[in-house]
């Protein structure tokens, strides 16, 4: 039977090192260890980048929003016990997709899946809906450093 | 394709370099060949290939050059 978790924000930050005013996912419903993750992001006119991005239109700018997806995509590995605070970083992003504008007051959900994970690399997936609808999504690589360390060839002199 | 340019390929697509330069190169003698393109160099090469590398033989591959013996001696692949 496979092993169920959640998380609320405390323990979101035991699993992942990105912190206010870079936190963007407030809740994990539910994830299943090395294979998906789902997560909550709520917006309240209170988030600092409302009064820039725009004053006469608020809405969540579109690096927020990748955000919002990387960050329910690690909790689909960093969840497991031997990741858990480990540093991650970016290998590539692809098929970014925006489809609706998100705006003060919006709940984003988000479903990540992880397709594989090798050698500290993570491949996988992420689906975000308003409401039910399709929000946005993107294709994500993630390595966690620490792992690819233990796989570098020694420094030539 | 041939076996040999596979293995350019794999270096050419990873590291955003032309066939001509891949031959001298050794790892972090470019900024794109870090532990994270390493990883990703090695992942090509798997997907080409179609093996699984052992953790030592990813630690010894320090060199394109050496990459390619790993590759004859320990995988079989005739280059």
């Amino acid at each position: 039977m496979e092993e169920k978790l959640s998380f609320d924000l405390m323990g979101i930050q035991s699993c992942q090192r990105n912190r206010y005013p870079l936190l963007f996912v407030d809740k994990i419903i539910e994830a299943i260890p090395s294979k998906s993750a789902r997560g909550i992001k709520n917006f309240t006119f209170n988030e600092w980048y409302f009064p820039a991005h725009f004053d006469d239109d608020p809405n969540v700018p579109g690096f927020v929003l990748v955000e919002c997806l990387v960050q329910t995509f690690l909790m689909t590995f960093l969840c497991m016990e031997e990741y858990r605070g480990m540093e991650t970083s970016f290998v590539s992003i692809n098929n970014v997709k925006f489809k609706k504008k998100v705006v003060p007051g919006d709940r984003l959900e988000m479903d990540a899946r992880l397709d594989s994970f090798r050698r500290g690399v993570a491949k996988g997936h992420v689906d975000a809906f308003v409401d039910g609808i399709f929000t946005c999504s993107a294709d994500f690589v993630v390595a966690i450093t620490e792992v690819l360390d233990q796989y570098k060839p020694k420094e030539t002199e | 394709m041939n076996n040999k340019e596979k293995y350019i390929n794999a270096f050419v697509e990873t590291f955003g370099v032309s066939a001509e330069e891949v031959e001298k190169l050794e790892y972090s003698q470019i900024e794109e060949w870090d532990s994270v393109g390493h990883m990703s160099l090695v992942a090509a090469l798997e997907d080409v290939f179609g093996i699984m590398m052992d953790a030592d033989d990813i630690i010894d591959f320090s060199s394109y050059e050496k990459g390619l013996e790993i590759l004859e001696e320990k995988y079989q692949i005739k280059m």
